[in-house]
């Protein structure tokens, strides 16, 4: 039977939906599509536990290469056509809500700004913001004096940035204010709505660029996808297909390349032979544990469950964890400064229409020499358009608002705009993820995060609400409210030039067991200043490449 | 954020809706009108035995397939913007004018008539339409940026407008200057090639906003542009020949209104929701009753080819 579009389907979180050679099709309320499978005695080339950012691309890259490839996820395969609702409370079933031991100065919050649970990733629910992140920052500590160099060059990254727009097919302004000259974006820029516009003014006044955000939602049709329809409900799903989230432009190119899937399972341990080197993963799917052989074993769960994996997967000759021999593992874990100014406007914006962030400011990203910048590192701004429980909370949060009072703030929710920050923050090395005593429900240990801002990351978000308090009153707003949150994770297990300071070496191969690599956002060395998702689609496309490269040469 | 009373409360925002019953109303009155005028058409004698008259005629024709593309879409993009301007019912209703005075027989001697005011008055709501579309483009922040071309008022739409209105207002001087047919031959063939260009520039306009994502959107900036060459370039030298080239481009123009209507269709089904959805991807998707010009340009076109190669065969 059909279910009518928008009504909750949970069939996809009861039993697995990947087996029997097929795989849903995700352009289908109910179909399926073929799906190569393979046999958990026999070594497959590369098993990948989580198929996200990275996990998706990667698995793509190796399966249309020929390699045998089997890919994990924890959470269920979705079929946005039906699976997914308009509610912000049904869609909470796309954040890793499993919970985790939060602490540090300043604990993160878990849960829809920094997780994904579920085929696809996190891109089932980003808000689609792509853009580059500027050439310098590759080289942070020899060009910009702070952080640590990455061991990439930033003109690689550029072809792999032009890549991922292809794949993803971004629709982005025909000329961009800030950095290098790009290529054209495969789609043009959407129209801006109203709350860009209120940024687009303010920025004008102020004399600083914008531009239409560059995002991973089309703009005209593309394959199987309809144009944006300007829903607004983006950031719980989109149930449209047009967001381009990995679960509908590289999963449908895996499985199409012989890549198999299995959702609901969840990785518990990478087994190690007497050699040291990496057999295979155990993992809790159907009911049961089970062990798939490997040849090679790929993390890519993001910053919280890559490093917990390879924690959880101590052994005798690996006490403390895999990869982990110079303690690097779940380390230098950083966050975007996520803060925010929210002002009132007298005429109506109706900010929820459209994607939440149209337009954006990468001024601070750039400007080195304005006498304002205390700060190191960078900070670009968007506009918003958070769904009503969503800015509810926030009103809740930032200024404890309740009853009439709550209901009088929310009723002026249609006249009003935001700007939000992507704050970089610093590398620290005691900004880590370790484990807890605590075990979840298959018997593992849970995460224990640690996090806490240091001056430089507190002066920059200081610094970006000072601006955007300016910007908003040049827009015409007032009744300022300010607001602080943390978004994205990167970094816990870093790649870098040696052994000693790093995780994994640039091409994602752990320093320490040469068949255990890692590809997500935990290898980022430094955060930048804009959302992360395309320089971990462009990073997992370069590392892809790259292992081809060293598979044909017998390297791998 | 200090709390506020009740009292001090600004009051809401007057929600803007569409004035979309006097919408529908100035469409259905204009298809009336349209409609009457063609079945008056239909029920007049076909026969043109004089070349100039024929010729004429197509072009009259052509002009009024221009001036019900023009009515069908302003009607349904002004619907799209709630008629929030009530300068926005000029659109359609003239463009409702220009099918009906195109449908009408041209008077032979010089003076006023309805259809010649008409004619007259659509070119003015044309560049009128163009001057508002301009303001709507310009007052958006970015101004004359490629995002406020895309999206705000199309600025080459209500030069259409202005065509119908000039394509008219030519056939009611040929009517009376019976004799100089390589001349009006050669005035015809200026405009109807100039106004292929415009056309096509629009078209590139907006197919390049659709990211030409359907290789078939390239048909309408390359034939049309060539025809519309080949036309300017007869008007500047009549005896250069490639009569027969033109002739066959123009048909493939005509021919190619037809198909992109078709491709249009095509294109609102590839929304969410497909033509189950009209109400929301008739004015979401692609145009459909703006392809259907090139069809009339190419008529127009054909007719001042027609000229041409008549004047040639008295000379």
């Amino acid at each position: 039977m059909t279910p009518d579009v928008g009504l909750a389907s949970h069939g996809a979180e009861e039993a697995p939906r990947a087996t029997a050679g097929r795989a849903p099709d995700v352009f289908s309320r109910e179909g399926w599509v073929p799906m190569r499978e393979h046999c958990r005695d026999e070594a497959v080339d590369f098993v990948i536990v989580g198929a996200g950012c990275g996990g998706s691309v990667l698995a793509t890259k190796l399966a249309e290469a020929g390699h045998s490839v089997v890919l994990f996820d924890a959470g269920p395969f979705w079929r946005p056509l039906s699976d997914f609702a308009s509610d912000e409370r049904e869609q909470e079933k796309l954040y890793w809500l499993d919970e985790r031991i939060s602490g540090g100065d300043d604990p993160i919050e878990f849960g829809a700004n920094n997780s994904g649970r579920g085929v696809g990733g996190s891109t089932t629910h980003f808000q689609m913001v792509s853009l580059r992140f500027r050439p310098e920052w590759f080289k942070s500590r020899s060009a910009l004096g702070y952080a640590v160099d990455w061991p990439v060059d930033w003109k690689e990254m550029w072809h792999y940035y032009a890549e991922a727009e292809r794949a993803m097919s971004i629709s982005g302004p025909i000329s961009y204010p800030w950095g290098p000259k790009r290529g054209r974006y495969p789609y043009r820029a959407h129209e801006v709505n109203e709350a860009g516009l209120v940024l687009a003014r303010g920025a004008e006044a102020l004399g600083v660029d914008w531009a239409p955000t560059p995002l991973a939602t089309v703009s005209a049709p593309h394959g199987k996808s309809p144009p944006c329809v300007y829903r607004g409900m983006c950031k719980i799903g989109c149930s449209t297909n047009a967001k381009q989230s990995m679960l509908v432009t590289y999963i449908p190119r895996a499985l199409a390349a012989g890549a198999e899937i299995r959702d609901l399972a969840m990785v518990g341990h990478i087994e190690t032979g007497p050699d040291g080197r990496a057999t295979g993963v155990e993992y809790h799917r159907d009911g049961g544990w089970h062990f798939q052989k490997a040849r090679n074993v790929v993390v890519s769960a993001y910053s919280i469950e890559t490093p917990r994996l390879l924690l959880n997967s101590a052994c005798g000759r690996y006490p403390h964890g895999l990869a982990n021999g110079n303690g690097q593992v779940g380390r230098h874990l950083m966050v975007h400064a996520n803060h925010a100014v929210w002002a009132e406007f007298d005429r109506e914006i109706r900010w929820y229409k459209g994607p939440p962030s149209m337009a954006c400011c990468e001024h601070w990203n750039y400007d080195d020499d304005d006498p304002s910048r205390d700060f190191h590192g960078g900070y670009s701004f968007m506009s918003q358009g958070p769904l009503p429980s969503d800015f509810a909370g926030t009103l809740v949060g930032s200024t404890g608002a309740f009853g009439m009072d709550l209901r009088e703030r929310m009723a002026r929710y249609n006249r009003m705009a935001g700007l939000k920050i992507v704050g970089e923050t610093m590398p620290q090395a005691e900004n880590r993820v370790t484990l807890s005593d605590e075990t979840d429900a298959f018997g593992l240990p849970r995460a224990s995060v640690s996090f806490s801002y240091c001056d430089n990351d507190r002066r920059l978000y200081e610094h970006s609400q000072r601006f955007m308090t300016r910007m908003l009153e040049a827009a015409g707003g007032g009744n300022f409210l300010e607001s602080a949150s943390t978004a994205h994770l990167m970094g816990g297990c870093r790649m870098g030039h040696s052994p000693e300071d790093s995780v994994t070496d640039a091409d994602g191969r752990s320093w320490e067991i040469s068949n255990l690599w890692i590809c997500d956002g935990s290898l980022m060395p430094t955060a930048g200043g804009v959302n992360p998702a395309l320089t971990i689609v462009a990073n997992a496309a370069r590392i892809g490449d790259r292992m081809v490269r060293l598979a044909k040469r017998g390297e791998v | 954020m200090t709390r506020r009373g009740r009292e001090d409360r600004p009051a809401p925002a007057a929600t803007r809706r569409g004035r979309t019953g006097l919408g529908m109303l100035v469409l259905g009155l204009g298809l009336g009108l349209a409609g009457a005028a063609a079945a008056g058409r239909l029920a007049r004698s076909r026969k043109h035995a004089d070349i100039h008259d024929a010729s004429l005629r197509r072009t009259r024709d052509g002009a009024a397939i221009l001036g019900a593309s023009v009515l069908m879409d302003s009607a349904m993009e002004h619907f799209r913007g709630g008629y929030e301007n009530r300068v926005m019912y000029l659109g359609p209703t003239m463009a409702a004018a220009s099918v009906a005075a195109s449908l009408s027989e041209p008077r032979l001697h010089p003076g006023g008539s309805a259809a010649r005011v008409a004619h007259g008055a659509c070119l003015v709501t044309g560049i009128v339409g163009t001057g508002f579309h301009l303001w709507n483009i310009t007052r958006r922040p970015g101004g004359l940026s490629w995002n406020n071309l895309f999206y705000a008022a199309p600025i080459g739409a209500p030069g259409a407008l202005s065509i119908a209105g000039l394509l008219g207002l030519a056939t009611e001087a040929m009517a009376v200057r019976q004799e100089d047919r390589r001349t009006t031959g050669r005035a015809l063939a200026a405009l109807s090639g100039l106004s292929l260009l415009g056309e096509s520039a629009e078209v590139a306009l907006l197919h390049f906003r659709g990211a030409f994502h359907n290789p078939a959107m390239y048909l309408p900036i390359t034939v049309p542009p060539l025809a519309g060459i080949v036309l300017v370039a007869l008007a500047v030298r009549p005896h250069a020949g490639g009569q027969r080239v033109t002739r066959l481009l123009l048909r493939i123009v005509g021919g190619l209104g037809v198909l992109g209507t078709a491709f249009h269709v095509y294109g609102v089904s590839r929304n969410m929701g497909g033509w189950s959805n009209w109400r929301q991807n008739a004015l979401a998707g692609p145009p459909t009753p703006a392809p259907i010009s090139f069809t009339g340009l190419g008529l127009a076109g054909l007719a001042a080819l027609d000229l041409l190669d008549n004047a040639r065969d008295r000379a």
